[in-house]
């Protein structure tokens, strides 16, 4: 018989050979165990620019390039390394203090060791593609070396081994490979090789097998101005002490273990959610889960049990007699927990005396109620799937600095109040309270564990000073995520060569005029807001000889500028639209595109993406037809100077009758709309004005409405469904479309219900038809504003809109609810949507003008853009909304004007009340109306709060009231805004 | 879970160690089932696939009992031998165990397009009227199966004594970035694993020998046409190394066979032309 056993000897690779086995479990809770293979060589370079021999073994590319070396020959010293040094940090080191490496003062050379950095993909994905995008910046100089792979530093794990002791072990190993390695060189000065870690043990072990190791904060402290960046480590680390003294004193019950969550999910007994925090009440937060159509309350700090805003959780329902009503009442955490000391964690339980009188109160209102239908299902935190946490703006409360901190330089604890009113306080040490008192700063959220009842973290970075411009709107565009980075080079290197003097080439043999129509000699106009400046439609009609009428809607045609794939396009998915703010706008496109190429200027020629109908007098459509083009606009309008002239009788050249032909098609399209049951919506939009030169507000004016604008909106609808019909009709699975969703009839019912209580008013939500007609109902002879407010109201209890590829959804879930269409996308803006862009790219190849780009065809990378642009389209409407309101408390600076209000929302003590002059709304609590705080009685059936005692009111909902507003800083966000004072009732 | 194939620009590795134009460790043996007529067992990295040649025999009910291909009944007379190619796929092979069936449609495709390269390279015309019978147990599974499954049959075939115009040499190539991504700087991969071939473009080539001549070619991911060329000539030239290294194989197991005297010395040093 021929044994078929060999001996490894005989095979000359065998020593090289390694394997990993590991053991992973499937999201469907099953366990796998991966063998996989490991190749190990000896030419992986060290990547010094010191060592010759490692230079002659670089690895190359498949064209034969090699990799340069990476780090330097003269690398920065410290104190306790003048010869220089490399750093080799270990996990640990970048999962608690990436940002101290993002630094641009020091952290440079740095060799990241491919078992940390596969460590870190594991813990945290952002956190990798931080540091992977550190090791492509070249003047950081941060080296990958694959130290797994290497013969020399390889090691398998030993038997009664941790995984984690194991890694340790390797990172050792590689530190003291690089040192050996780097002593072969036999240069004057050898750097050191300096491994970075804040495992005590590993340290230890370090410091046993003689080889340079630190802890971070020992490590900063050598470097130059290393002060400052002390802060930056994450205060868990030398928090070891604090920990030390107080064991066991632990404030929150435990999470469950992963396996248990996992299978209780499974079963149907757990559920899993994100969690969101209520904006009025800090101490409730409520949770969408699939298998209940409402959503859980959670109620209280210990069954919130460390769960941030955002935060992917697990919950438990609470047994039935544990069920509440949702708050009626506001609760801040600065009124609250105002005197807490930031330093005395100890021996407090975690809820304080004052917060359990609170929540007593929630309780006895509840129960006094017989009615026990109203409680709703309560929940408890029993674990974080996923955090949410990121970086966020704030700046510390002056009432927990304590004096010796404003003097010295000692490490001190503060409370950082972030300006997201839904996230905890964060608990801060640092060493600069002085210099950071009245800043607004970037802190990050590092751990809460059981025993602290804030969540502690880091300061990053100081904006600047509170209220001014600057910091402000930093801090904003922070907030809201925005990518505000000016272009870097490589997007810039994607622009024309000719610049500003881009033209159309003059002759049609060009290959930009390739497919193209010459529609150069039709009446083009664009019409938009003042001062606009990045133009993307243009329209125009002209009467045809058979009585119809052709209208056509010219976008700008971006997308022969922006080719998929390179770098700008890369960052416009990135950004995903451009940013509008008071007094700035952040670009998706590179100026130069946006508000000339592209645009759509008047009086030059430009490439334009057409849309053409033939439509009858009646407005309905005859046929249409898309097509690459090349127009010339005869005049940029603002709504205003169009509307004046075509109310102006006087005037009769071509252009002005076929904005009115244009303007009388829209009133007809609309018509249309309106009968197929689109709504009219309504938010409160206010514009502010600013002084030409210093751009200092001055007024707040509400935004006036004219035709023209609902004549530039109604062409602009009717393109984007017609191209809607047509990619998708081209790409069934990867259309890129916008959708609706209807609102679940739950959303309606608190509004529904106030209507009837107050107004008797039915809200019939069967369909959008039936809202549309319901809500034109809600009038009141006397307030002619009270429709708007109900509108306003029925806005957000819908649903928010969005991107999605057409392969996702079945096609009855296309439907755009509030336009009432079954289709719709977004064409008419490409110079500020990315969406917009891929439609073009998506239609142009639907109408065989080029090849279909791989990128537009992939149904997964559609779907990453979608999720992208989804939610950089929402933050951009918020950072929006919140210049404005930070704008409006400007304009108000020092001014106190008597407005009329209304109530919109009414708690057991204090109300909302809406000023339309302003757009604002603000909450006015029971202690704002009067000292002592009058004693108040509130009736939830019928929405009434009555005071008596120190001043009598009685507030109810929807009532029209005056109020004086003034300004006022908010101590809690550090924000300037308004202050309501109740005046009367009318 | 370790890194994944867009490391790859990091520092030139691949997920397992490996630079661009590596192949993996390559095992191979022949005549590891003395009664068998002829019997390989091969190793490419983690996939472990062995081979079994019956024939060329007549095709009856006694002999050959493997049903599959043409000769059923031997009703028919066909002027060539009828390769018939049977794969079965351990339940045990992958990472999950699964059973499949015999009309996968997956494993039947591996069966004809193994039946089809092959039958062009052996002389089936100097065995008409019979059947060559090739069985393929895959026992292990890590990318680049088919290349392995063709590897085998081939060593099997040489050792069962089938005349054949020169060895079938297979292996894959890949590119490494995804389609999507549309890198026009990436390169092209040789010998892709299990890992690779999930997340990236690959192809599986056959050659005949050191020629250049194409016997298989098989792409079944979605692939941009300038990197296409790239990841040919890469394979290609993994074939070439393949057959070095099956020869080495070949030549060694006939050395010993001499050595031990299976076969009579004179005989072999003008049929088989040793060294």
């Amino acid at each position: 018989m021929a044994s078929l056993k060999r001996s490894f000897d005989s095979d000359p690779l065998a020593a090289n050979i390694s394997s990993k086995v590991y053991v992973r479990s499937t999201k469907s809770g099953k366990v796998q165990k991966i063998v996989r293979e490991v190749y190990l060589r000896q030419d992986i370079p060290c990547s010094s620019k010191l060592c010759k021999t490692c230079l002659a073994t670089a690895p190359k590319t498949a064209s034969g390039t090699p990799i340069p070396p990476v780090l330097s020959n003269a690398p920065a010293g410290t104190k306790n390394f003048p010869q220089g040094h490399y750093i080799v940090p270990d996990t640990n080191a970048f999962l608690t203090a990436m940002d101290l490496f993002e630094q641009d003062s020091a952290f440079y050379d740095v060799i990241v060791l491919q078992i940390v950095l596969e460590e870190l993909r594991n813990r945290s994905l952002p956190l990798y593609n931080r540091l992977v995008s550190l090791t492509k910046s070249e003047d950081k100089r941060f080296y990958v070396f694959f130290n797994e792979f290497r013969l020399e530093t390889h090691i398998p794990r030993l038997e009664g081994e941790t995984v984690n002791d194991r890694n340790d072990r390797a990172v050792r190993k590689a530190v003291a490979w690089y040192g050996e390695h780097l002593a072969r060189t036999k240069v004057k000065t050898i750097p050191a090789v300096v491994m970075l870690s804040n495992d005590r043990d590993n340290l230890r072990k370090a410091k046993a097998e003689g080889i340079h190791a630190c802890s971070l904060a020992e490590y900063v402290k050598q470097l130059k101005g290393g002060e400052r960046l002390l802060d930056m480590i994450p205060e868990t680390e030398d928090g070891d002490v604090i920990k030390e003294k107080k064991p066991g004193q632990l404030l929150y019950p435990e999470y469950f273990t992963m396996s248990k969550m996992m299978t209780g999910v499974k079963s149907g007994l757990l559920h899993q959610g994100t969690f969101n925090v209520s904006p009025y009440n800090y101490l409730e937060g409520s949770i969408r889960v699939p298998a209940f159509p409402k959503a859980l309350l959670v109620l209280g700090r210990e069954n919130i049990n460390r769960a941030v805003d955002g935060d992917l959780v697990v919950v438990e329902v609470l047994p039935k007699e544990q069920w509440k009503e949702p708050s009626t009442q506001v609760i801040e955490e600065e009124t609250i927990a105002k005197n807490e000391n930031p330093d005395a964690d100890e021996g407090e339980d975690v809820i304080s005396e004052k917060e359990r009188k609170a929540l007593q109160e929630e309780v006895k209102r509840t129960q006094s109620k017989t009615t026990e239908g109203h409680a709703q299902p309560t929940a408890r935190v029993v674990g974080v799937i996923k955090r949410n946490w990121r970086q966020y703006v704030g700046h510390i409360d002056q009432s927990s600095v304590s004096q010796s901190g404003q003097q010295g330089r000692k490490q001190d604890s503060v409370f950082v109040i972030p300006m997201d009113k839904k996230i905890p306080k964060i608990r801060l040490r640092t060493r600069q309270v002085a210099e950071l008192v009245g800043k607004r700063i970037l802190v990050t959220i590092d751990a809460w564990d059981r025993g602290s009842r804030h969540p502690t973290g880091h300061f990053i970075r100081s904006l600047g000073e509170l209220e001014t411009k600057a910091a402000e709107t930093e801090a904003l565009l922070l907030e809201y995520d925005v990518q505000y980075r000016p272009f870097p080079k490589t997007v810039l290197d994607c622009l024309p060569k000719e610049g500003h003097d881009w033209k159309v080439p003059a002759s049609t043999d060009d290959p930009g005029w390739r497919d193209r129509q010459d529609l150069r000699d039709l009446l083009i106009c664009s019409i938009d807001p003042i001062g606009c400046q990045d133009i993307d439609d243009a329209l125009h009609s002209r009467p045809l000889p058979n009585g119809n009428i052709e209208a056509g809607v010219h976008i700008a045609d971006v997308s022969h500028f922006v080719r998929p794939n390179n770098a700008m396009d890369t960052e416009a998915s990135i950004r995903g639209t451009t940013v509008y703010l008071v007094d700035k706008r952040i670009d998706m496109l590179p100026m130069l595109l946006g508000t000339d190429l592209c645009s759509l200027k008047p009086y030059v020629e430009r490439y334009a993406f057409s849309v053409l109908w033939e439509l009858t007098p009646d407005a309905d459509i005859v046929n249409m037809r898309f097509t690459k083009s090349v127009i010339k606009s005869r005049e940029a309008f603002s709504y205003e100077q169009a509307q004046l002239k075509v109310d102006d009788a006087s005037q009769q050249d071509d252009l002005t009758k076929s904005i009115r032909t244009l303007m009388a098609l829209s009133r007809k399209l609309k018509q249309k709309r309106m009968d197929a049951g689109a709504l009219s919506l309504s938010s409160p939009e206010v514009k502010v004005q600013m002084e030409s030169e210093t751009s200092d507000p001055i007024d707040v004016k509400t935004k006036q409405h004219l035709d023209t604008m609902s004549l530039v909106e109604e062409f602009m609808l009717l393109a984007n469904v017609s191209v809607a019909r047509k990619i998708y009709e081209a790409f069934p699975q990867t259309a890129l479309l916008r959708r609706h969703g209807a609102p679940p009839k739950t959303n309606f019912d608190e509004l529904a219900n106030q209507l009837r209580v107050k107004k008797g008013l039915e809200l019939n939500v069967e369909s959008s038809r039936a809202l549309a007609d319901s809500l034109d109902k809600c009038v009141d002879e006397k307030e002619p504003f009270f429709n708007t407010l109900i509108r306003i109201m029925a806005t957000r209890c819908m649903m928010a809109a969005e991107y999605f590829c057409s392969g996702t959804q079945a096609y009855p879930e296309f439907r755009h609810y509030g336009l009432a269409s079954e289709i719709y996308t977004h064409f008419t803006s490409p110079i500020r949507r990315y969406a917009d862009l891929v439609a073009h790219r998506q239609l142009a190849a639907a109408i065989e003008y080029e090849a279909v780009h791989p990128s537009v065809r992939s149904r997964g990378r559609l779907e990453a853009v979608c999720k992208n642009i989804n939610v950089r389209h929402r933050n951009a409407q918020l950072a929006g909304r919140a210049s404005i309101a930070y704008y409006v408390g400007q304009a108000l600076r020092g001014k106190a004007t008597e407005e009329d209000g209304f109530v919109m929302k009414i708690f057991s003590n204090g109300f909302v009340v809406l000023v339309p002059r302003f757009g604002i709304e603000s909450l006015i609590r029971l202690r704002d109306l009067a000292e002592p705080e009058p004693v108040a009685s509130f009736d939830a059936e019928t929405y009434t709060l009555r005071t008596s005692g120190s001043r009598e009111v009685a507030v109810e909902l929807f009532q029209k009231v005056r109020v004086r507003v003034t300004d006022q800083k908010d101590e809690t966000t550090g924000k300037r805004g308004v202050k309501m004072e109740f005046i009367r009732a009318y | 879970m370790p890194l994944d194939t867009s490391a790859y620009s990091l520092a030139l590795l691949r997920v397992d160690g490996r630079r661009w134009n590596e192949l993996r460790r390559i095992h191979a043996q022949i005549r590891t089932q003395a009664a068998a007529d002829g019997s390989s067992y091969l190793e490419m990295g983690h996939t472990k696939v062995m081979c079994v040649v019956t024939g060329p025999s007549e095709p009856g009910p006694k002999r050959g009992g493997m049903t599959g291909g043409v000769g059923g009944g031997g009703g028919e007379r066909s002027s060539t031998a009828d390769v018939s190619v049977s794969v079965v796929i351990a339940g045990f092979s992958s990472v999950d165990r699964k059973r499949r069936g015999r009309g996968d449609k997956r494993t039947l495709e591996l069966q004809s397009t193994i039946s089809s390269a092959l039958a062009a390279s052996l002389h089936t015309h100097l065995h008409p009227n019979s059947t060559i019978a090739i069985s393929l147990h895959v026992l292990s599974q890590d990318g680049s199966l088919l290349a392995a499954l063709i590897n085998a049959a081939t060593l099997a075939c040489i050792d069962a004594g089938i005349p054949m115009t020169d060895y079938v040499v297979a292996c894959t190539a890949g590119s490494t970035s995804t389609y999507a991504a549309n890198d026009e700087g990436a390169d092209p991969l040789l010998d892709m694993n299990h890992q690779e071939e999930q997340e990236l473009p690959s192809l599986t080539v056959a050659t005949l020998g050191s020629s250049d001549r194409v016997a298989v070619l098989v792409c079944e991911s979605r692939v941009q046409v300038s990197r296409l060329e790239g990841m040919l000539a890469v394979g290609v030239d993994g074939c070439k190394q393949v057959r070095e290294i099956l020869d080495r194989v070949v030549r060694e197991k006939g050395r010993r066979m001499i050595q031990e005297g299976t076969i009579e010395k004179g005989m072999s040093l003008d049929d088989m032309d040793i060294d």
